[in-house]
C-alpha cells in the first residue's frame, strides 16, 4: 500500500490551515519560532481540574494505575508547599506585625482540587515523517509532573488502550527544538493508523487536513480536546453525502 | 456570601462587593529562566527586575482566578498571549533564605500602592490603566537544592467602608437582549481593532437596546458627556458568578478619586469571554450596579493589602522543590528508570524491575569483564555496586576496559577498584558504588611467611566474607582459576547466587553455580546434602522423592534442579594451585579476542536478570539447550546453568552439569571443614599444594591421567 506519511512542506501547510481555523475558533494554538532559527512549532496551552485524593497521590477517576504509582520510588510527594508552619512566622518577619483586616476578598476558593497546567506542541519527526505530539504539565506552582503522575492523569479508558493499541505509549524525550524533557507520544505508529483514515478519504475525495485528523485522534489522550468545529471549517456545507 | 438575587431586596443595603483574589500561576519556564537570569545576569544583583505577567478571562467554570508568569516574563516588550491582559510586576530575588525571610513586605507593598496611588492622582492610570493591576514577586532560588520560595503580591488599594452593591451581579443574558449582547461583542472586538490589541483591560461603555458603544478609559469625559449613567468594563478573569476579579479593584479607587463625587452609581461589567468547542461566548459576563465610595482630593494613600495567601490558606510564602525535573542528577536517574520501565511497559509487562534494581552486586574483578559486566549491570539500572580488585590501572587496559582512560594509567596508575567507582559515579551519579582495593587469598599460594602475611591474609578473607553477606550475587571476574576458590567455597556456605564468567582465547563460560539448599528449615538433613553431590551417574536415582524419575531416553543433564547444579570447579580433576606459576610463558600472555569479555560480561548480567525473574531464583531448574523450542520458564526467557560460547563458530551452548562430590570448592566435605574451622581451614588451603585439596576430597583417589580438558582463564590482563 501506498505510503501515508507527510513531508516537511505538507505538515507546514497543515498547521497554516489549522493554525487559520484556531484563530476563527479561538481554540488557542500558536506558531512558535525557535530563537536563531526558522525552526518551529505549534502550541497550545490548557487547564485541567484534578481531584486531589487525601494521600496526595492524585488521577481523574481515583484510580490507582497498579504498580506503575508504586514503583515510582516513594519520592515524597511534598515537592511543592507552603512553607512549613514552624517557620512561618519566621517568614512572615515583620509583616503580619499589624494584620491588615480586609473584608473585600471573596472566601470561595478552590476546593480539593489541583489544577494543572498543559502545554502541548506538534512537531515535525523527520525520521518518521509524521507530526508528534509532544506535551509537559505542571502544578500552578511550576512543579513538572512525573511519569506516574502523567501516567495516572490518562483516562484509565486510554490507559488500557495505551498499553497495546497502536498509540503506543507516553514516554519522556528530550524536546529537539527546545532541549527540555518532554513526554510525547511515540510517533512509530503514527502511520499505521492514519492510513485507513486517509485512504478513506482519498476515496471520496474529502480534503485531510493530516495533522488535524491526527490530533483529533491522539489529543484526547492526553486531555488534549480538538472541537468538532474544525470539522465543519473544513468541510463547508458543500459537501456531498 | 453573596446568593441569589431574590433575597438581595432585603438585605441589599449591607452587601459589599468581594472580590476573588488572583492565584499565581508559573510554569516551569519561568523557574529555568529564572535560573538562567541569576546565574548568568543577576548574579549577587538584589535590584528589582521588572517582569511580565497575563491573566485570561477565558476560563471554564471552576478554575481558579490565575496570574501567570511563564519563560518570556523576563522580555518585557516581548508578546502577551492572544487575548489576555498583561500584568507588569516588580521581582525581587534575594540572595539568601534569610534576606527572603526578612525583606520587609509591608514596606514593598506600601511602595507598590504609592505608586499605583500617585498613578491615579496624576491622571497616568488613566492613560495607562495598566499600572492598575501591577504586581510584586519576592523570590529566592536555592539553585544547590533547586528549591524555590516566592511570594506574589497584588496590590489593591482599599476603601476603609468598602464599596456597596446596589444592584447585585447577573449574567449579561440576563439583562441584556441577544441583540444588545452581540452590539456589545461587536463594540468590544472593535475597541481591540481600534486599539491594536487582542485584549483591553479596562473600557467604558454605554448602550442603548440596540446599540452598545465603546471606549478608552482616557475619553471619559468626552464620551460620558452627554449621560449620567456610566458603566465600566473590565477585561475579568474570574469565573465566580457572584464575584469580580482582582482588576476592578484599583480601577473603583480611580472612578471614586476622579469622578466619586459626581457619580451616584456605577454600572459595571466583569467582561468575560470564552470560547467552549469552537464557539464563542460571552452572555455569562457579569454586570452590576455599585455605589462608589468618596475619596477626598487630598487624601492620603489609602491603606493596602495583596499579599497572597499560601495553599494552607495562611499568610505566608511558598516553595517549590524543582530538583526532579533541574537537577541534572535527578533527571538522569529518572531518565534511567523510565528507560527500564519502558521496555517493561512495552515488552515485557511482567518484568519485576524492582528484584533487579535492588539487588546488590559484588563483582569480584574489575578488568575486561568487570568493567563489561559493570557497565551492563548500570544499564539495568542496578543501584549497587561493589568492586574488589587489588590491581592497578595498566598502559594496556584503558583500550579493552572501558571503565578507565589513559590518565588513569599515570604515575603508576590509579587502583583499579576506586577508579571504576569514580567512572560509574561519573557516568551515573545516582548509583551506589564502592571499591575495595584488596587481594583474595588462593589456594597454593602461602600466606604464612609471617605474622604479619597471614594477619593480612585474615583480614582480607574476613572482609570478603562481610562483602559477600553483604551482597545478593556475587560474580567471579577474576583473570585467575584458583583466585576464584575463596569466594566460590564462602558463597556456597553463605547460600549466595554466584555468577561466573571466563574467558579463553575465542571461548568463554558463564555459569551460575549450584545454589545449596538453606542450612536452616527443611530440605537440609544430610541424606538432601548427600544426594545433590552425587556424580552425574546417579543423577536419576537422586531425584527428590515425589517427583517424576527421569524418563529414560532424555538426556541425563535435563532437568537439574538449582541446588543440584555444580560450581566452576566441579568439572575438575585437579584442585587449584598456582596456576600463575605453573603456566608456560606462551600461556601467560595469551589474550582473548577483544570482543569476548564484552559478550561474556553482557551474558553474565543477562543470565543474573533471568535468574532473579524466575520465581524460584538459584534453585530454578537449569534450562538446556534443548529447552530453546519449550515455553520459556521466565518472562525473559530460558535460565541456563552454563553458557558456553565459541567464537570462531559464533555459536553458543547450554550445557548443564551436575555437583560433583568430589569437587574441590562446593564438596561438602570442603564446606564442612570452612564451616567448622574458618580461617584456620583456609589458611590450610593457601599454604599446602593442591594436594591438600585433593586429598582432602578424594580426587586423588579418581585421579586419572588425563590432561585438563581446558583452560579458562587466561588472562589478558597481566603486563608480560
Ligand atoms: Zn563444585
Amino acid at each position: 500500500m501506498s505510503w501515508c506519511g507527510l513531508d516537511e512542506q505538507s505538515f507546514h501547510l497543515c498547521c497554516q490551515l489549522l493554525l487559520q481555523q484556531s484563530e476563527q475558533l479561538n481554540d488557542g494554538w500558536s506558531w512558535e519560532v525557535v530563537q536563531g532559527s526558522d525552526e518551529g512549532y505549534l502550541k497550545k496551552t490548557a487547564l485541567r481540574v484534578v481531584n486531589i485524593n487525601p494521600s496526595r497521590k492524585w488521577d481523574l477517576e481515583g484510580l490507582n494505575s497498579e504498580s506503575e504509582t508504586q514503583s515510582c520510588q516513594d519520592t515524597e510527594r511534598d515537592q511543592s508547599a507552603p512553607v512549613s508552619t514552624d517557620d512561618a512566622d519566621d517568614f512572615k518577619g515583620n509583616f503580619d506585625e499589624e494584620v491588615v483586616e480586609d473584608d473585600s476578598v471573596c472566601s470561595e476558593a478552590a476546593g480539593s482540587s489541583l489544577v494543572l497546567q498543559y502545554e502541548y506542541h506538534i512537531l515535525f519527526s523527520c525520521s518518521y515523517s509524521v507530526p508528534v505530539l509532544y506535551f509537559r504539565a505542571f502544578t500552578l506552582e511550576g512543579r513538572s509532573l512525573s511519569l506516574e503522575e502523567v501516567w495516572s492523569s490518562v483516562h484509565p479508558n486510554f490507559r488500557l488502550r495505551l498499553q497495546s493499541s497502536p498509540l503506543n505509549t507516553i514516554t519522556l524525550q528530550e524536546h529537539p527544538l527546545l532541549g527540555q524533557p518532554f513526554f510525547m507520544l511515540h510517533p512509530c505508529r503514527t502511520e499505521e493508523f492514519m492510513r485507513p483514515v486517509l485512504q478513506e478519504a482519498q476515496h471520496r475525495h474529502r480534503p485531510v487536513n493530516f495533522v488535524l485528523t491526527w490530533l483529533s485522534v491522539v489529543g484526547p489522550v492526553v486531555g488534549l480536546e480538538v472541537p468538532l468545529k474544525y470539522c465543519t471549517l473544513l468541510r463547508p456545507a458543500a459537501s456531498p453525502d | 456570601m453573596a446568593s441569589g438575587t431574590s433575597e438581595a431586596a432585603s438585605s441589599a443595603a449591607d452587601l459589599k462587593l468581594q472580590f476573588a483574589p488572583f492565584s499565581s500561576a508559573l510554569e516551569a519556564g519561568f523557574w529555568h529562566q529564572l535560573t538562567q537570569k541569576k546565574l548568568d545576569d543577576y548574579r549577587l544583583d538584589e535590584s528589582p527586575k521588572c517582569i511580565k505577567g497575563y491573566y485570561y478571562n477565558g476560563d471554564p467554570l471552576g478554575l481558579p482566578t490565575r496570574l501567570t508568569l511563564e519563560f518570556s516574563a523576563f522580555e518585557i516588550d516581548g508578546p502577551t498571549p492572544a487575548r489576555c491582559c498583561s500584568a507588569i510586576g516588580t521581582l525581587y530575588n534575594t540572595n539568601t533564605l534569610d534576606a527572603f525571610k526578612t525583606t520587609d513586605k509591608k514596606a514593598l507593598l506600601e511602595k507598590e500602592a504609592k505608586e499605583i496611588w500617585e498613578a491615579i492622582q496624576s491622571g497616568a492610570a488613566l492613560k495607562d490603566p495598566s499600572i492598575l493591576s501591577r504586581f510584586i514577586l519576592l523570590t529566592f532560588a536555592d539553585l544547590k537544592k533547586y528549591h524555590f520560595y516566592y511570594w506574589f503580591c497584588f496590590p489593591a488599594l482599599c476603601f476603609p467602608e468598602g464599596i456597596k452593591i446596589v444592584q447585585q451581579p447577573s449574567m449579561l443574558e440576563q439583562v441584556f437582549s441577544a441583540k444588545q449582547v452581540s452590539a456589545l461583542q461587536e463594540a468590544y472586538d472593535g475597541l481591540c481593532i481600534k486599539r491594536g490589541t487582542t485584549a483591553v483591560p479596562y473600557f467604558i461603555m454605554k448602550y442603548t437596546d440596540d446599540a452598545v458603544q465603546m471606549a478608552a478609559l482616557e475619553d471619559w469625559d468626552a464620551f460620558f458627556a452627554d449621560t449620567k449613567k456610566v458603566t465600566v468594563g473590565v477585561y475579568d478573569p474570574c469565573t465566580l458568578s457572584q464575584h469580580p476579579g482582582w482588576p476592578l479593584r484599583n480601577l473603583l479607587v480611580l472612578l471614586a478619586y476622579r469622578w466619586g463625587s459626581k457619580l451616584d452609581t456605577v454600572g459595571v461589567l466583569c467582561f468575560r469571554d470564552r470560547t467552549l468547542q469552537g464557539s464563542r461566548s460571552i452572555q455569562h459576563s457579569l454586570i452590576f450596579q455599585i455605589k462608589l465610595p468618596e475619596l477626598l482630593h487630598n487624601s492620603a494613600c489609602p491603606k493596602s493589602v495583596g499579599w497572597e495567601k499560601n495553599p494552607k490558606g495562611a499568610m505566608g510564602p511558598r516553595m517549590v522543590n524543582l530538583s526532579e525535573c533541574m537537577d541534572p542528577k535527578r533527571l538522569a536517574e529518572s531518565s534511567v528508570d523510565l528507560n527500564l520501565k519502558l521496555m517493561r511497559w512495552r515488552l515485557v509487562p511482567s518484568l519485576d524491575l524492582d528484584k533487579v534494581v535492588s539487588t546488590k552486586c559484588l563483582l569480584l574483578g574489575a578488568g575486561t569483564l568487570g568493567c563489561n559486566v559493570a557497565r551492563t549491570l548500570m544499564g539495568w539500572g542496578v543501584r549497587r555496586i561493589t568492586f574488589v580488585d587489588n590491581a592497578k590501572i595498566s598502559y594496556s587496559n584503558p583500550v579493552r576496559q572501558p571503565l578507565y582512560e589513559f590518565e588513569d594509567c599515570l604515575g603508576g596508575g590509579k587502583s583499579k577498584a576506586m577508579a571504576a567507582v569514580d567512572r560509574l559515579t561519573k557516568i551515573f551519579p545516582g548509583v551506589n558504588a564502592e571499591g575495595y582495593n584488596m587481594s583474595i587469598p588462593m589456594p597454593g599460594h602461602p600466606v604464612n611467611f609471617s605474622q604479619a602475611t597471614l594477619a593480612q591474609a585474615q583480614r582480607d578473607v574476613e572482609q570478603l566474607e562481610k562483602l559477600i553477606s553483604e551482597h545478593d550475587v556475587v560474580f567471579l571476574l577474576m583473570d585467575t582459576r584458583e583466585s576464584r576458590w575463596l569466594p566460590t567455597v564462602i558463597a556456597a556456605s553463605k547460600r549466595k547466587l554466584v555468577v561466573n564468567a571466563a574467558l579463553g582465547f575465542d571461548t568463554f563460560v558463564v555459569m551460575r553455580h549450584g545454589l545449596k539448599k538453606p542450612l536452616l528449615g527443611q530440605g537440609v538433613s544430610a541424606g538432601a546434602d548427600s544426594s545433590s553431590s552425587c556424580s552425574s551417574a546417579s543423577s536419576s536415582s537422586s531425584t527428590p522423592a515425589g517427583s517424576a524419575p527421569t524418563v529414560p531416553g532424555s538426556s541425563l543433564f535435563s532437568n537439574i534442579p538449582g541446588h543440584k547444579l555444580g560450581c566452576y570447579f566441579c568439572n575438575d580433576v585437579v584442585a587449584p594451585g598456582d596456576s600463575t606459576r605453573d603456566r608456560t610463558l606462551d600461556q601467560q600472555c595469551t589474550v582473548s579476542r577483544p570482543g569476548l569479555a564484552m559478550i561474556a560480561g553482557a551474558l553474565a548480567v543477562e543470565m543474573m536478570v533471568s535468574i532473579l525473574q524466575h520465581s524460584e531464583g538459584g534453585y530454578a531448574v537449569a534450562s538446556s539447550s534443548d529447552d530453546r523450542m519449550n515455553e520459556p520458564p521466565t518472562s525473559l526467557g530460558l535460565v541456563p546453568h552454563q553458557i558456553r560460547g565459541f567464537l570462531s563458530r559464533f555459536d553458543n551452548v547450554l550445557p548443564a552439569s551436575l555437583a560433583f562430590d568430589k569437587c574441590t570448592a562446593c564438596s561438602p566435605i570442603v564446606l564442612d571443614h570452612y564451616g567448622r574451622e574458618g580461617f584456620n581451614f583456609l589458611s590450610k588451603v593457601f599454604n599446602s599444594s593442591h594436594s591438600f585439596l585433593e586429598d582432602l576430597t578424594g580426587l586423588t583417589l579418581l585421579h586419572q591421567e588425563t590432561q585438563a580438558a581446558e583452560i579458562w582463564d587466561m588472562s589478558d590482563d597481566e603486563s608480560i
